[in-house]
């Protein structure tokens, strides 16, 4: 069986952990419980008959506590930068996470905004907004509340990294 | 004592692994035991040997980075930081483990860390939940404001206004009251009566809730005076305790709704209730006294910190620092480049000063400092300047683009200016306040002519709003004379004040109470409206004089200044090639796109552009090739020595040669005798203008003048 690390990065609040939990145990709490370091799980699933299993490195947002450890990427398959739809400033601290992170890894890196149960304040598909796109690999707009499009990432990395 | 040391690490919840082959990660478990241990590694068992692999992620990956420490011959330490594990039995364990390098001894040492993780979680799940409320707070109420500010703006059927801001206000989730000048009259939503709600004995009437607001604000805020006088904004916590049961705390933000004359139309004010907020953080004592994005001392840790330097009765300087246009940063830059330069600027200022001085966030940009031990001004000046040098560096945004802020420090001394909290604190906030609006760096230290010339301020102000409504401002003019011709080809417009007490005021003492307080943009369009008529009325007459008119630099900043000049020129029926906008080099570089649209579609109506007082500003002169410009003025402290100094010769004559290349004609001012004209004429300057001519002069002598040369 195949093994690959994918680290969730982004600023706190995001629904970093919400999307692991939901993705790994298809549950989700309303209640904002904060990530303290790092905490990692596993979740196997099939794709084209292979199976490959998920390392999944669910780390503590980035924010005035907490700084960026670029340390926790080595040995990444690839990296998932969560943004928050509600917050245009979650959205910022991601791409300067994602530039911090360039710099260590050059794997697949996928954007998520998430929180897409909630009214968003500011959208990707803005002008100004969208150029940005074009840093990541993938990209979804996901509801860890909903489940929208969870499963869905996680497949489609998948498959980017089988094939690739 | 082995048994001793294995109860202590027992007791620590710790393992310690020694390190058999740091290349595959094989270790004996040495000393330790506990379920948690167990559960960690079901594998082995205590002196037994085995190797950390995937089964522990975290910890295989840690290995890489001990494995560099274990190479060393160096003793040494490293740290994974927290992770947490999920073991076989499903329990989560949060661990830490430490690689240490010692006497040539390879360790690896695991803590459970539940105890540590515990707090850790519960500081940050506070600090966080509080610092995402504050942002949705600040979002909801900038949203709010410029809806609110929008509809005040616009002219309107009073009543209609008043149903549609009340309509606006009553889905706000917090309370707002949009109030009159003197807060007589208001509309609340429904949000307000809620929240100040107060259980009233039989008989009493309730207080109104914006009474209870100001109360707070008058009681709380030693600022409060200051910021009513001078029409200020202000947002900040406060306080209310109404007996027997209410203690709420509150987040308020206080704005004032100016009118064209700069006079307070409304007042907005938001409240929110921030009760659960402050409670969870006052359950954690250092968050409690902590300004969470600096993380610096926040105002009440410094009130009580002031109150126990005044109890020690040691000498002390109080300063009181304020961002100058923070706000507009804010604007352009955004929320978040704003916070970053606040956390920025609050590092600077820690490190500028002695570990002694005590360094507080008491306001949105506002910060206080004690420097205690000293009793001199000169002293206390040293400290402000290195606070102001490390202030002077650049700063950068997250995009790496750099700039420049300015701080207004305002400065009080325990004894000698004041000897309570309430006291220093409002006299350090009004010195501040006093070099506001000044994009320089200003220290303004306190005294009673000081206060006294504040006072003075704000009384001029209120006479220049007076004269704007009474009409008393007359525009005189200056003759431009064309060297070639000995004719008046162009006259400077310069407004003249004529008050009902003290007669003819001159500019210089009102312009920069006007450019304070903001008047300047209705003063500079009476100005511009008035030059129109006046070129109108001579036009008329038969004559083609171009109006010269000077603009401020609020005024060029001003975004609607372009269609008010459009809109009075047709309104006038004025033609634009005899209106020239006179601009200081200042202006030119203060900002440059602005200033460089302004300009182009001013020329591109057909009016022409001077740079007025050149040679005394930025030595820079890119912008004279870049910018759309027609007349160089060159400054009166260069003609002034013109005949006697050769180095004002030289300077006028550069610049007449440097203008001339660049296609631009230039004026001379403060010409008064009849060498410093010779001069010009033989160095081939284009016109002049000085009291050699005529002072500044009414419309009807300007005309009587006019009608001489014919």
């Amino acid at each position: 069986m195949i093994q690959k690390k994918i680290c969730l990065l982004g600023a706190s609040s995001v629904g970093k952990t919400s999307l692991v939990k939901q993705f790994v145990e298809g549950i989700f709490s309303e209640k904002y419980l904060t990530t303290i370091g790092v905490k990692i799980d596993k979740k196997t699933i099939t794709f084209e008959n292979e199976q490959i299993q998920f390392m999944l490195w669910d780390m503590e947002g980035n924010d005035t506590y907490n700084v960026f450890q670029e340390r926790y990427l080595r040995g990444a398959a690839a990296y998932i930068i969560v943004v928050d739809q509600t917050r245009t400033s979650s959205f910022h601290e991601g791409l300067d996470i994602h530039t911090l992170a360039r710099q260590v890894s050059n794997c697949p890196a996928v954007l998520t905004v998430n929180k897409n149960d909630l009214p968003a304040t500011w959208n990707i598909e803005n002008n100004e907004n969208k150029v940005y796109k074009d840093l990541f690999d993938l990209h979804f707009s996901t509801s860890a509340k909903t489940g929208e499009n969870v499963e869905a990432m996680f497949l489609a990395l998948a498959k980017l990294l089988l094939k690739g | 004592m082995t048994s001793l040391l294995n109860k202590v690490i027992n007791a620590l919840e710790q393992i310690i692994l020694e390190v058999i082959d740091p290349t595959t990660g094989t270790v004996r478990w040495v000393e330790g035991e506990g379920d948690w241990a167990k559960d960690l590694f079901p594998q082995a068992g205590n002196q037994q040997v085995f190797t950390i692999n995937e089964e522990t992620p975290f910890l295989f990956d840690f290995l890489y980075d001990a494995k560099l420490l274990w190479k060393e011959n160096e003793n040494g330490r490293l740290r994974s930081g927290l992770w947490t594990e999920t073991t076989l039995n499903n329990t989560e364990l949060h661990l830490e483990a430490i690689a240490i390098k010692q006497q040539q001894h390879n360790i690896l040492v695991i803590t459970n860390q539940r105890e540590d993780f515990k707090v850790q979680q519960k500081t940050k799940q506070v600090a966080r939940e509080v610092l995402l409320s504050y942002d949705r707070l600040f979002l909801k109420n900038e949203y709010l404001h410029t809806r609110l500010l929008s509809i005040l703006n616009q002219p309107s059927e009073q009543s209609h206004i008043l149903t549609t801001l009340a309509k606006v206000i009553e889905n706000a989730e917090f309370a707002v009251f949009i109030a009159s000048s003197d807060f007589n009259t208001n509309i609340e939503n429904t949000a307000a009566l809620s929240l100040f709600e107060e259980q009233t004995f039989h008989g009493s009437e309730p207080t109104r809730p914006i009474n209870i607001i100001l109360n707070l604000m008058k009681n709380q805020l030693p600022e409060y005076e200051r910021i009513i006088a001078t029409h200020s904004s202000w947002d900040g916590e406060l306080c209310w305790i109404s007996p027997p049961s209410t203690l709420k705390w509150l987040k308020v933000a206080f704005y004032p709704v100016l009118n064209k004359l700069h006079e307070v139309e409304n007042w907005i004010i938001f409240a929110n209730d921030i009760s659960t907020v402050k409670h969870l953080v006052q359950r954690n004592e250092k968050l409690a006294m902590q300004d969470m994005l600096t993380e610096l001392p926040n105002r009440y840790a410094f009130l009580q910190t002031l109150e126990k330097h005044i109890i020690s009765a040691q000498a002390f300087y109080l300063l009181y620092i304020d961002i100058n246009e923070f706000r507009r940063h804010n604007e352009f830059y955004g929320h978040e480049e704003g916070d970053k330069l606040l956390v920025e600027l609050s590092k600077r200022i820690s490190s500028a000063v002695k570990s002694t001085d005590y360094v507080a966030r008491v306001g949105g940009d506002e910060f206080a400092i004690i420097l205690a031990n000293i009793d001199n001004q000169a002293s206390c000046e040293l400290a402000i300047q290195r606070i102001i040098e490390s202030i002077n560096k650049p700063f950068h945004t997250k995009k790496a683009n750099s700039f420049h802020i300015s701080i207004s420090v305002g400065v009080a001394n325990y004894p000698n200016d004041a000897q309570g909290v309430d006291e220093l604190m409002k006299f350090v906030d009004l010195s501040a306040y006093n070099g506001k609006k000044n994009k320089k760096n200003t220290v303004q230290f306190y005294s009673q002519s000081m206060k006294d010339a504040s006072q003075h301020l704000i009384i001029v102000e209120q006479e220049l709003r007076q004269a704007i409504t009474n009409n008393e401002f007359e525009l005189y003019l200056q003759p431009i004379i064309d060297i070639k011709t000995n004719c008046i080809n162009k006259a400077e417009a310069l407004i003249r004040w004529n008050h009902p007490e003290k007669g003819l005021v001159s500019p210089d003492s009102f312009i920069p109470v006007a450019e304070r307080s903001g008047l300047i943009i209705t003063i500079g369009e009476w100005v511009i409206n008035r030059s129109c008529q006046i070129s109108k009325q001579l036009s008329k007459l038969g004559f083609d004089i171009k109006i010269s008119m000077n603009l401020s630099p609020s005024q060029v900043a001003d975004s609607n200044l372009f269609t008010y000049l459009k809109d009075c020129i047709q309104n006038n029926q004025v033609t634009p090639y005899l209106l020239e906008l006179e601009v200081t080099e200042d202006v030119l570089v203060d900002d440059y796109s602005v200033v460089e649209t302004l300009l182009s579609n001013a020329r591109a109506m057909g009016m022409s552009v001077s740079v007025d007082d050149f040679g005394t500003g930025y030595s820079s002169l890119s912008y004279l090739k870049k910018l759309p410009l027609d007349y160089l003025k060159i400054d009166r402290t260069f003609i002034k020595e013109i005949v006697a100094d050769d180095n004002d010769k030289a300077i006028v004559k550069a610049v007449i040669a440097m203008a001339h290349n660049l296609n631009l004609c230039v004026t001379a001012e403060g010409v008064e005798t009849q060498e410093q004209l010779s001069f010009l004429v033989d160095n081939a300057c284009n016109s002049v203008q000085g009291y050699m001519f005529s002072r500044p002069i009414s419309v009807n002598y300007f005309i009587k003048l006019l009608n001489e040369q014919l």
